[in-house]
């Protein structure tokens, strides 16, 4: 079938404007020959029946912050955008549960639940454009995840376009719910492989009544003082929603001093907060220096520090990579990472968090550079126990370096769930896991 | 919770439907498995269930067995009777329990069925007869056994047979108990044989009968001789009825239950004329309240038996109510508590001997962590269950405090398997009844020296 | 070479045993049997073919080959305290018993995290570290018995769970034998987003229909720096859970918010646990926030002026850890309490929408008038999940699937509103229909397909957690053998 046959039978299930040819070499991958935009789930299900039946294959994607991310195919036949299928659902003030379509912007959603003084309590990387479904699919967190949680503890409810169409609901709209499987998770960080989230539930928290920045300073660069502090923070009874570490550059970048800095958020009531500000000064190791920032400034360095990650709109060569290991031992993945800026002749930027193990660090230089600096810190975490998954990455690139990694040795049971779900391989082929 | 369906089979209470299993004679009250809502809340409390790991080894797996029989889906058989017999007794389930389920009286009921359907024979029946039948009822036949006690021990027989390789022959837990065995002194009943009332030291405030114990008072009349110290000491004129007997608490605990009556009248007859039954056996102190139990079809005996449970308190729960002098000696010594089941999950007192020991000046208390776990005594328990009752020790020696001079307790049994645990493990701890503590205060107060 | 003490010609029973390797870790008599036959959930009973207590993993794994390769079923139990009879062998299973894999294998302070094997019992974690300042947040009831692999199974909840989250919010990784006897390791190292799909989530909550977890690593928290708990007496209903709505949308998180209505007072009042509530009051609220000392004072107060507006009686605070102490056992033992007024209980486990409480509690009361059967209630209340006991006497003729037809009408109110059959106690085989209320065939069927993945020959745990298209087949199955277990 040649495009203007995909385009002529796509426009007859969708309004002609909504279906247009796509942009089949951009320099991410995962397009489509054909990009649509449906309005509705009926048209979701549609467009995947009909891809199902005729042995198309469907991208899907929300605003395409997460581009970079995975795949091995440049195109496949349709690219399905969800960022015509937007707005919210329904939202339960008191019962603080709040449904939205997948398409929905996340700023939009948080400035929206400002009114009511409640927020989704998750800290995704460039918030401006990512949707909530894209969010939820990709498994994206920030730091705040050390007080909040991830996706996974946020979700209560999924519907789900099925590859064959039909569609699935999973959780619900309760706060709590052990009926049958946790199929949310399923979805969750499953990379758009096995349906389309058409919408999601959440559960709302209340926003913070008030909320600082503590940004501890390390200038000597010494790890064991920085570790011991963290260690020391941790396990005291102090309650930080943050224990970011930022590498010396992205501490320049954020607050124009280049050495090793932890960011300790606070968010509760004033006067604990103000009383957690106090016990953090009173262990503030002898040669740090310690800045505050309070509220709206608080807010505005977070704001910068999510919009740093590179994504679809960003056009040197960049990567970004997510590095999971054993909390303390993030002390080691961001030391490293400061390394390879001289080693590799990289920009880099770091950032890891002390109280849940996931680093983040963003490289930008030349290609082979790039390529074995990946290496390198793959080699690190494996040797920690952990992994490295590159978040953003060109094309190109994706040819030569494996996205996730090393198969894991369960990895029948993944390769059998995706068989089960989308046994004709139509949602996102090779985005995934072992090219699932 | 019942069975829908079973239940709907049934029409009647099971023990009375042709479905059960059980002789009629004092079969197991359904009333108390009824209350049992099967939620297991009870199984860590359990220590035969902590040791094995197994259902019907816990309380609510065996009021679940004992519950099937009646229901026709057992049979009084051996591999009934395992599980309904490992059990200690220790009433901690009890505590557990929030629906106040009685496993100890079901379990001694159930007891009680087996051995009228399967008399015990062999052995272990001849064993049993010895002791339960032959020896605790008959105190002047225990008295001479304690005399040739005594004699063991004083004449260096004791001595010879140890260093001897004569021990070496005996089952291992009898050589055990030998090495604790407490040195041996005059009864107290013997003692007062002849003396009505023995007065109180000041003013006389009340009067009290007091139970000196069948084995109590041969093996640990020290502390029959203390307990009326203090006693006489905070104005109780102390008396001592003629004819008094075992408390038959092994008995029960065995499925001798119409032995266990016997005895029963007898002390309920004893005791008639006295209005307060001291008791400073927790064993004994909690099968007496327990009488009532056993009168469950004997509506005469069922009342008299109120009344006089009524009237039994332990010798702890005695002096904390009616108030006791504090010594004024210091005896400065570290200890640790240990709950006797029969005083804690029995008769609910906890509180109390802490509150004497702690009044001790210069007592220092350290706590011991799962104080009201069985120490594995459990009556014979330890005679009949070597291994099971060795196992439980090992659990509770665990969690001794190992910087501590002595282990108070108030109960015979208890003393005796705690100091087979001190032996067995190489501890130093000296194993005390709580009122020989405050005994020795008072003696030190009076100058008669420390211990 | 046949293990010593085994008396049985079973050659299956001569095997199993000699892959545990002991006598006394393998009960097959009769006798012993019974005592596996139900769970914490007891309306059905079915005897197991025999119960093996593995010692390791490497025993789980044989022991599972062994079944799996003589197609004989079989399914894992920890304490057995599940409501609603996961752990009952409905197909005459092989239990393997995880109780003798009970120790804390390893704590790691600084990186917050515990290493248990699954019989390890869930309160005894927290005791255990209790002295660093740490404690494992998820807290059931049955805490004081059930074990943490019986938790992940259940995807277990519990009073603090409002502001803690559940059992799966707080598993790091697994070590799983699946059902073909092949042992995985999940979330390795404990590491959050491990790449691939979430296993971790999928598994916790199975209801053990997946594989058999083996090892479980969790996350520990530090405690909080201080607690302040009240109760507060309603002399409405209706009052109460405003209030409890009303303290969710003023923003306050509290970490527990627990409610127990008149007939539930009533109970806790005749049982062991006996803390003194008034007689004549309807509703008392059990809240518990804690934090930063700092801001806990706010806190108690903004909720003291919700309560106020909702026309609150008396309150009471807590005046130490003791009393503390107390109130939750008087709360935590409210089921097993019921044994104190009623000779049995059925207890639901509905969830809804903390908005719809007044209503769904209206609800439930008709529910009781209409059946003519008491229906206590003791819940979660600041996470909408109900749990309303149905009292009743399985003596009289009727009364039990009387007290049935109220508990799945109440599952309906719940499910009517937007709310769920369950909230922690898992569907089993008690609310298998009921998993008709709020799932399509389609969605059921989207999840029996990934239990295909797992467990293609469903030798492990059938029968649980869905549908049956052959129901009526089965009672009838059911009430046959119960016949020939009571005529034999």
């Amino acid at each position: 079938m040649i495009t203007t046959e995909l385009l002529t039978e796509l426009q007859a299930m969708l309004s002609p404007e909504r279906v247009i040819e796509g942009d089949k070499n951009h320099p991410l991958g995962n397009s489509g020959i054909v990009k649509v935009y449906p309005q509705t789930e009926e048209e979701i299900a549609s467009i995947l029946k009909f891809a199902n039946d005729n042995g198309k294959t469907v991208n899907v994607e929300g605003n395409g912050t997460k581009k970079g991310f995975g795949g091995l195919t440049e195109s496949a036949d349709i690219l399905l955008s969800l960022s015509n299928y937007k707005g919210i659902v329904e939202h339960v003030v008191g019962d603080m549960t709040l449904t939205v379509k997948a398409g929905t912007n996340f700023k939009e959603l948080q400035e929206y639940l400002t009114q009511f003084k409640q927020k989704i309590s998750l800290d995704p990387y460039c918030p401006e454009s990512a949707t909530i479904g894209g969010i939820i699919a990709a498994n994206d967190s920030g730091p705040k995840r050390l007080g909040y949680g991830s996706s996974r503890d946020v979700v209560i409810g999924l519907r789900i376009v099925y590859p064959d169409g039909k569609v699935i609901r999973s959780g619900g709209r309760v706060v709590k719910n052990v009926a049958g499987y946790d199929m949310n998770k399923l979805f969750i960080g499953s990379m758009g492989t096995l349906g389309v989230v058409s919408e999601v539930t959440v559960k709302l928290r209340p926003l913070p009544k008030y909320e600082s920045l503590n940004l501890v300073l390390f200038p000597q660069g010494n790890m064991d003082e920085i570790k011991a502090f963290a260690t020391k923070l941790l396990d005291s009874t102090m309650e930080p929603v943050t224990l970011e570490l930022l590498s010396p550059s992205l501490s320049e970048r954020l607050i124009g001093q280049r050495c090793y800095t932890i960011a300790v958020g606070l968010e509760d009531v004033e006067t604990s907060v103000r009383y957690q500000e106090n016990f953090i000064q009173s262990i503030q190791p002898a040669l740090s220096e310690l800045k505050v920032l309070s509220q709206q400034e608080a807010q505005s360095f977070w704001n910068q520090f999510y919009s740093l990650s590179p994504n679809s709109s960003t056009d040197s060569t960049q990567a970004s990579l997510k590095i999971g290991v054993v909390n303390m031992d993030v002390t080691h993945v961001i030391k490293a990472s400061h390394l390879l800026s001289d080693s590799h002749n990289l920009e880099v930027e770091a950032n890891g968090g002390l109280g849940h193990g996931l680093c983040q660090i963003n490289l930008s230089g030349s290609k082979d550079d790039i390529l074995s600096a990946i290496q390198q810190t793959r080699e690190l975490s494996t040797k920690l126990g952990g992994y490295t998954v590159i978040n953003h990455l060109p094309f190109a690139l994706r040819q030569e370096v494996d996205t996730w990694g090393k198969k894991p040795s369960h990895f029948f049971l993944l390769e059998g769930i995706k068989s089960k779900v989308d046994p004709n391989r139509v949602l996102n082929p090779k985005r995934f896991v072992g090219g699932i | 919770m019942m069975s829908l369906l079973e239940a709907e089979l049934k029409k009647d209470p099971a023990c009375t439907t042709s479905l059960s299993n059980y002789l009629a004679k004092d079969h197991p009250d359904e009333s108390k498995w009824a209350d049992c809502v099967h939620c297991g809340m009870c199984l860590e409390s359990c220590p035969t269930y902590e040791i094995t790991g197994q259902e019907q080894h816990s309380p609510r797996g065996r009021v679940h067995l004992i519950k099937s029989v009646a229901e026709g889906r057992l049979s009084l058989n051996e591999q009934f009777m395992d599980p309904v017999f490992a059990c200690l007794d220790c009433r901690a389930c009890t505590t557990a329990c929030p629906a106040d389920v009685e496993v100890g009286g079901l379990i001694e009921e159930a007891r009680g069925q087996i051995r009228q359907a399967m008399p015990l024979t062999g052995v272990k029946g001849a064993v049993s007869k010895v002791f339960l039948q032959g020896l605790f009822p008959h105190q002047n036949r225990l008295n001479k056994l304690g005399s040739l006690l005594r004699f063991y021990q004083k004449s260096g027989m004791q001595k010879v047979v140890r260093k001897s390789k004569l021990i070496n022959i005996m089952p291992q837990h009898l050589v055990d108990m030998e090495a604790i065995m407490p040195e041996v002194k005059e009864p107290v009943r013997k003692k007062y044989k002849d003396v009505n009332v023995i007065k109180s030291k000041g003013e006389t405030k009340r009067e009290v009968a007091f139970l000196t114990g069948c084995v109590m008072d041969v093996m640990f009349s020290d502390i029959n001789e203390a307990s009326i110290n203090v006693l006489t000491r905070n104005g109780n004129d102390v008396t001592i009825p003629k004819n008094q007997t075992c408390c038959g608490a092994l008995h029960v605990h065995a499925g001798d239950r119409d032995m266990g009556r016997k005895l029963a009248k007898q002390n309920i007859e004893a005791f008639k004329d006295s209005d307060k039954v001291i008791v400073n056996a927790a064993g004994c102190g909690c099968a007496l309240k327990e009488y009532p139990e056993l009168f469950r079809d004997d509506p005469e005996w069922h009342e008299k038996a109120e009344e006089f449970s009524a009237k039994v308190e332990d010798i702890s729960k005695h002096l904390y109510d009616t108030g006791y002098e504090i010594p004024k000696a210091e005896l400065k010594t570290r200890i640790t508590y240990h709950d006797a089941c029969h005083l804690a999950h029995g008769q609910g007192i906890r509180q109390e001997p802490r509150d004497l020991l702690l009044n001790i000046p210069g007592v220092e208390m350290v706590h011991m962590p799962n104080s009201d776990r069985c120490c594995g005594s459990a009556g014979i328990y330890n005679i009949t269950n070597p291994e099971m009752a060795s196992a439980v020790l090992d659990n509770k020696m665990q969690n001794v405090p190992e910087d501590v001079e002595m282990i108070s307790m108030g109960n015979p049994g208890c003393m005796l398997q705690m100091a087979m645990g001190v032996q067995k493990h190489g501890r130093t701890q000296k194993i005390v009844h709580t009122v020989q503590l405050l005994d020795w205060a008072y003696q030190k107060e009076d100058g008669k020296g420390e211990r | 070479m046949a293990v010593k003490g085994i008396k049985t010609t079973d050659r299956h029973i001569l095997n199993l045993a000699n892959i545990v390797g002991d006598a006394r870790s393998i009960i097959y008599h009769k006798e012993d049997l019974i005592a596996y036959d139900c769970d914490g959930f007891t309306l059905h009973r079915h005897l197991p073919k025999a119960v093996v207590f593995p010692n390791n993993t490497e025993d789980v794994a044989a022991l599972v080959k062994y079944c799996s390769d003589h197609q004989l079923p079989f399914l894992a139990r920890g304490a057995g305290t599940g409501l609603s009879g996961g752990a009952i062998p409905l197909n005459g299973e092989v239990i393997i018993s995880l109780v003798k894999m009970k120790k804390l294998l390893s704590v790691d302070f600084e990186n917050r995290r515990a290493v248990v094997q699954p019989g390890f019992v869930n309160l005894k974690l927290t005791n255990s570290i209790s002295d660093k300042g740490y404690y494992y947040a998820p807290d059931p009831s049955s805490q004081y018995c059930c074990t943490i692999g019986g938790n992940v199974a259940e995807n277990a909840g519990g009073a603090h769970c409002l502001k803690y989250g559940v059992t799966t919010n707080h598993i790091l990784g697994l070590e799983v034998v699946l059902p073909n006897g092949e042992i995985i390791e999940i979330g390795a190292n404990g590491i959050p987003d491990e790449p691939g799909y979430d296993l971790l989530g999928l598994l916790t909550g199975s209801e053990g229909t997946l594989g058999i977890v083996t090892k479980i690593t969790v996350r520990i928290l530090k405690n909080p720096e201080s607690k302040k708990t009240v109760l507060a007496y309603f002399d409405k209903v209706e009052d109460g859970s405003q209030a409890v709505s009303d303290i969710v949308s003023a923003g306050i998180v509290p970490a527990a918010l627990e409610m127990m209505d008149k007939t539930a007072i009533e109970g806790v009042e005749a049982a062991a646990f006996p803390v003194g509530h008034p007689k004549d009051i309807e509703a008392v609220l059990l809240i518990e926030v804690d934090g930063i000392e700092a801001g806990l004072d706010e806190q108690i107060n903004q909720i003291l002026d919700v309560c106020k507006n909702r026309n609150v009686r008396e309150v009471r605070a807590a005046k130490d850890e003791a009393e503390r102490g107390r109130w939750w056992a008087n709360r935590k033992t409210g089921f097993g309490a019921m044994g104190a007024i009623s000779p049995d209980y059925l207890v639901q486990d509905g969830v809804i929408p903390r908005s719809k409480l007044p209503e769904v509690l209206n609800k439930i009361n008709k529910i009781s008038e209409e059946s003519g059967l008491r229906i206590a209630n003791i819940f979660h209340a600041g996470d909408g999940n109900l749990h309303p006991l149905v009292l009743f006497d399985a003596r009289i003729p009727g009364q039990s699937a009387k007290a049935l037809e109220a508990g799945s009408a109440c599952l309906q109110a719940c499910a009517d509103v937007g709310g769920t059959i369950t909230g922690e106690h898992g569907v089993g085989i008690e609310k298998r229909e009921e998993m008709r209320f709020v799932f399509t065939d389609e969605e059921i069927i989207a999840q029996t397909d990934i239990r295909e993945v797992f467990n293609p020959d469903n030798l492990l745990n059938a029968g649980k957690l869905f549908p049956m298209p052959g129901r009526c087949v089965e009672i009838k199955r059911d009430l046959k053998e119960k016949e020939t277990a009571i005529t034999s």
